[in-house]
């Protein structure tokens, strides 16, 4: 569903060049669990970045369910950030000024769907992710994990190919964060692809697959080989 | 998504309810001031006759001093002699000729308790009336044959009758003015060009006189004449002498429907000079002019210095409202700049969020606009407190004027927006929603 | 002095300015317009000031006048006018009395062109004509400087229409000083032509007189010549002792109405309320004028702390961080304002360079005098200052930022 050919990312700034990512491969399939850890300034970030659509790469090719994003504008990218990816951050980044039911709201509005529509598939996953009495509270009325949860439910709530989530418990609790990547499991065995990235090691063994970055070069834990090797998968 | 955005909007203003209400206020003081003085300005400097401004004309002949023209810009002089005006006249070279002075009368009324008073009157001819549409509620003007035979026939405006006659219809009824009865011919209904076009060389925006008499009754020297009269050259004693002489006092205004007439009676008009320069006048004869209403008011600068002046005021004291706007907008925006980062990693594209904040910005510039129409209404009653009566007319808010109000605002909002919500959507979302 | 200098940090704090152009560079336009504006309308106000306080040389706060309409048929007038005048004279409180064809700044009255030699094409000097009788000095309350008044033998009467003039005449310094070149003094006893050809003979000059038109730039020159005119319009010009005008106003005015059916009495006015309207417009200009100018200030005051505000929330963590390596509250506060300081000092440089360029257009456009450097400096130092006070508010507040903002983000 997911492909990086040779993805590489440079920046530069005051003439020293950065190689942040060099060379991605990466093939992620219907349904897959993928977490990905590194240490500090590996390149974790600007693969996300580039994962979500939020920034482009220098070189290489990124085809998402077919199409080559690389080739897009603007605008063509916002709609496969609106159609294909939820995004879940570590901050949670609800809109403060719009209540529970605005909040998931406004990747439906991006969509352009009628109202009634919108009013269903809102109150829908409000409800799966059990917040659905809460629909007129403001965010800063919830607690962390109940404002992630809605940030899930606005994930969802555009039927995307797959979520993306940034350290998605980094901000709460050990409580409230295993009961959202136990959430985040759930929706994994309904059908729905993650690619999560994450510093703990303990919840990145929860995915089913687990990818490393450092210093800009991906490699793969195979279940034959706790250890790092380099991988190059065609 | 219109209606959405304008909720989105409202939400923002009131979220940083304390710069919403700076750049309301600052756009509603800037708009206001500049609605004032455009408003005057705009009044000052309309057609008082739309329907024919361009089919009447002010004659000027330059039968002026020979060593040094009336003005320092050269132009013919601004009244006529009577000589030439009535020569003019009684040639009737155009559709309709009009030839006209101010006069004051005393007006002694028919109920001996009321003591005598003073009017401003018109001495003119009988085409007055026709030429400048005129509007009657009783009876109209009268005739040439009036004029010629010297009739004392006369019109009076309708607040005079309502003082002398109660208000109804005094056609044929008669007036006691200056020691002599006239015969009244109509009652001239509400009428007040602004500027009072046909005689502005006491001022421009004087009212309309209250009666209105046979100019050439002038020569009867029953009333006395009022306004500019300008002499270069030394008079003899005597009435006959003064009407014989060099002096301007007189005014004339044709009627000429097509270009043609015009050319032809300019023709006239030079010709005529050509003849009187063989008898020693008109040392220039080719300085005559012939003005239609806006030429001649705008020759005349009718638009007041000052008023220009305090537009040109208004209009800068509006850009610095405007780039206070800017400023405050750019702030306001770039401190929005995390939930335009997660808009844009929900689907927004720029162009999205572009509409967005324009949309807002729009919004601030209509109530803004609004505070304006507030303040240009309170402005203008302090023009009209501080200038005083005459400016009456001229500081009164119409559609046209209410509309231009509305759009300077949110047309300056709009411009003042593009760059704040150009840079705001320049953001990189990544960096908005890592930061935190 | 140096280490001075680099304590003040204002090397870093250009460069970061540079940084960040944009808000910087709209606070700086926004105090060079508001310069260029207000230099530029404090010195027109100056200029009306100047205008009005101008004296008009007739003592305002004790005179009036009124008109004199007959329409009596058969009336004599001359008789009419002199018992009208002796009437007057002897009530109680009335100083004096004059018959007067024309009043000093009221827009209306006569002029004619003085000459220093007869002939028809000669170039003359405009001024007002006031005809008055041997009491007009005193009924006006002028300062004869000069030469002596006229005498009550001098007095003609001049009939509508009639183009005589007098022999006398007594003249103001300014139109003295005119006609012979800047010599005053010298006028006394000289002959000048009314006219082209008439003589009159300058036997007093008066200090002050103004012309009725307040904007002609010969408002100066005026001429008394010893005429009562014989027609059927004229005015009294009365003057009174102190204190006693506004009573009797009312009551000379119901004197006259009552005692003489044959005419109508009207407009009665004081040279105060004639003054007032003469500079009405002179004086609202002015008003809107400084509304202008302070509700500008107040504008381009609350931009600054709006965008200050705004600026220094942005920089929260790294205040803190500079409050965690060890500056202090002032130094924090010293920061800002000399930030401040540096988009003022542009801003009003750039401001300058406006108010000139403004003033020299006003000055083609509606013929001023060009305004002086005072003004400018002025300007300068009361924007600087507004500056400063603006940002002040929100210094103090970047002040007070904690040290613990460094580590902990925002508070």
């Amino acid at each position: 569903m997911l492909t990086m050919n040779k993805i590489s990312k440079s920046f530069i700034t005051d003439d020293v060049a950065t190689h942040a990512l060099r060379d991605i491969q990466l093939h992620v399939n219907e349904g897959d669990f993928v977490s990905v850890t590194g240490p500090s300034g590996s390149g974790k970030t600007t693969f996300l970045n580039i994962a979500g659509l939020l920034e482009t790469s220098t070189s290489g090719e990124y085809l998402l369910d077919g199409e080559d994003i690389t080739q897009l504008n603007d605008s063509g990218r916002s709609r496969m950030r609106n159609q294909k990816i939820g995004f879940i951050f570590q901050s949670f980044n609800l809109i403060p000024d719009l209540n529970l039911f605005d909040n998931v709201d406004v990747p439906l509005r991006y969509r352009g769907l009628n109202a009634s529509e919108r009013k269903k598939r809102i109150e829908y996953h409000l409800d799966q992710v059990g917040l659905a009495s809460r629909m007129k509270h403001l965010p800063s009325q919830l607690s962390g994990g109940q404002q992630q949860r809605v940030a899930i439910a606005r994930a969802l709530a555009t039927s995307p190919r797959f979520l993306l989530a940034d350290e998605p418990t980094g901000n709460l609790d050990s409580q409230m964060a295993q009961s959202v990547m136990s959430l985040l499991e759930d929706i994994n065995k309904a059908g729905t692809t993650i690619l999560m990235v994450t510093h703990d090691p303990s919840l990145a063994a929860r995915a089913q697959r687990q990818i490393y970055i450092k210093d800009g070069h991906v490699s793969e834990l195979t279940s034959n080989n706790p250890n790092l090797h380099l991988v190059n998968e065609a | 998504m219109f209606s959405y955005y304008l909720k989105l909007a409202w939400l923002s203003c009131k979220r940083t309810w304390g710069m919403t209400l700076l750049m309301v206020c600052a756009i509603g003081l800037g708009i206001g001031a500049s609605m004032t003085t455009i408003t005057v300005n705009y009044l000052m400097s309309a057609n008082p006759i739309p329907q024919k401004s361009d089919q009447l004309y002010f004659v000027q002949l330059d039968a002026w001093q020979p060593n040094n023209p009336f003005n320092d810009d050269g132009d013919a002089p601004t009244q006529l002699t009577y000589r030439d005006a009535t020569y003019l006249w009684q040639a009737q070279k155009a559709k309709r000729q009009s030839i006209q002075s101010g006069m004051v009368a005393v007006i002694e009324p028919a109920d001996k308790e009321v003591l005598p008073f003073m009017v401003q009157g018109r001495a003119n001819s009988a085409d007055f009336f026709p030429m400048f549409d005129v509007p009657f509620l009783y009876g109209s003007g009268w005739d040439h044959q009036a004029d010629l035979k010297k009739e004392r026939v006369i019109v009076i405006n309708a607040e005079l009758n309502e003082r002398l006659f109660g208000g109804k219809d005094s056609t044929g009824k008669t007036l006691r003015m200056a020691g002599e009865d006239y015969k009244i011919t109509g009652v001239m209904g509400r009428w007040n060009p602004k500027p009072r076009f046909y005689d502005i060389s006491t001022g421009s925006f004087n009212e309309v006189e209250e009666v209105f008499v046979p100019f050439s009754l002038i020569t009867e020297q029953k009333f006395n004449r009022s306004g500019n009269t300008n002499c270069w050259k030394p008079t003899d004693s005597g009435f006959q002498a003064f009407l014989d002489s060099e002096c301007i006092w007189v005014q004339l205004w044709v009627e000429l429907p097509t270009a043609q007439d015009k050319e032809a009676y300019f023709s006239f008009m030079n010709a005529y000079a050509k003849e009187q320069h063989q008898y020693g006048r008109f040392a220039r004869t080719d300085n005559n002019k012939l003005r239609d209403v806006m030429q001649w008011l705008e020759y005349a600068e009718v638009v007041s210095d000052d008023a220009s002046m305090m537009m040109a005021m208004s209009l800068m004291f509006l850009l610095v409202c405007l780039l206070n706007t800017i400023g405050l907008l750019l702030a306001k925006f770039l401190g929005k700049a995390a939930e335009i980062g997660v808009r844009q990693a929900l689907g927004a594209s720029r162009n999205d969020l572009f509409i967005q904040h324009l949309i807002e910005s729009g919004c601030i510039g209509l109530a803004g606009g609004l505070l304006g129409l507030l303040l240009a209404l309170l402005g203008l009653e302090a023009i009209k407190i501080m200038y005083g009566d005459w400016i009456r007319d001229l500081a009164q808010l119409d559609f046209t004027l209410v509309a231009m109000a509305i759009s300077l605002a949110v047309v300056s909002a709009l411009l003042a927006g593009l760059y704040p919500t150009w840079r705001a959507c320049q953001v990189q979302p990544s960096v908005q929603l890592k930061s935190q | 002095m140096l280490n001075l200098l680099a304590r003040l940090e204002l090397g870093p704090i250009f460069r970061a300015l540079m940084r960040n152009k944009i808000g910087a560079l709209l606070i700086a336009l926004q105090i060079a317009l508001t310069l260029t504006i207000m230099v530029n309308a404090i010195f027109m106000m100056q200029e009306r000031s100047q205008q009005m306080a101008r004296a008009s040389g007739l003592d305002e706060t004790n005179t009036f006048y009124l008109s004199n309409t007959i329409f009596a048929q058969n009336y004599n007038v001359k008789t009419a006018l002199q018992q009208d005048l002796q009437r007057i004279r002897q009530i109680p409180g009335v100083v004096d009395v004059t018959q007067l064809n024309a009043i000093p700044l009221s827009g209306g009255g006569w002029s004619m062109s003085l000459q220093t030699k007869a002939g028809d094409d000669i170039e003359g000097t405009g001024s007002a004509v006031y005809m008055v009788d041997e009491q007009g000095i005193n009924a006006l309350g002028l300062e004869l400087i000069a030469g002596e008044n006229f005498q009550s033998s001098d007095i003609d009467w001049r009939e509508i229409g009639s183009t005589k003039w007098p022999a006398k005449t007594i003249v103001t310094k300014a139109l003295a000083e005119a006609m012979f070149e800047g010599d005053w003094k010298s006028a006394l006893g000289k002959t000048v032509y009314i006219d082209n050809h008439q003589p009159m003979q300058i036997t007093g000059i008066i200090n002050t007189l103004q012309a009725p038109w307040n904007g002609w730039n010969g408002v100066e020159r005026s001429m008394l010549v010893p005429q009562q005119l014989d027609g059927k319009g004229s005015r009294y010009f009365i003057r009174t002792e102190p204190g006693r005008r506004d009573e009797l106003m009312p009551q000379i005015e119901k004197m006259l109405a009552e005692s003489d059916r044959g005419r109508i009495i009207r407009n009665v006015t004081s040279m105060e309320q004639t003054r007032d309207e003469s500079y009405q417009e002179h004086q609202a200009t002015n008003t809107i004028l400084l509304t202008v100018i302070i509700v500008l200030t107040l504008i381009t005051g609350f931009g600054i702390v709006g965008l200050a505000m705004f600026s220094i929330n942005r920089r929260t963590r790294q205040i803190g961080t500079r409050r965690a390596l060890g500056a202090s509250q002032w130094q924090v506060m010293r920061y800002f304002m000399l930030e401040n300081l540096l988009i003022s000092v542009a801003g009003v440089v750039l401001g300058a360079a406006g108010a000139i360029g403004l003033n020299i257009w006003l000055v083609a456009t509606f013929e001023m005098s060009p305004l002086s450097p005072v003004l400018l400096v002025i300007g300068v130092v009361v924007l600087l200052i507004v500056g400063q006070l603006a940002v002040s508010y929100p210094a103090l507040v970047a002040s007070k930022i904690s040290p613990a903002t460094a580590t902990r983000g925002r508070a």
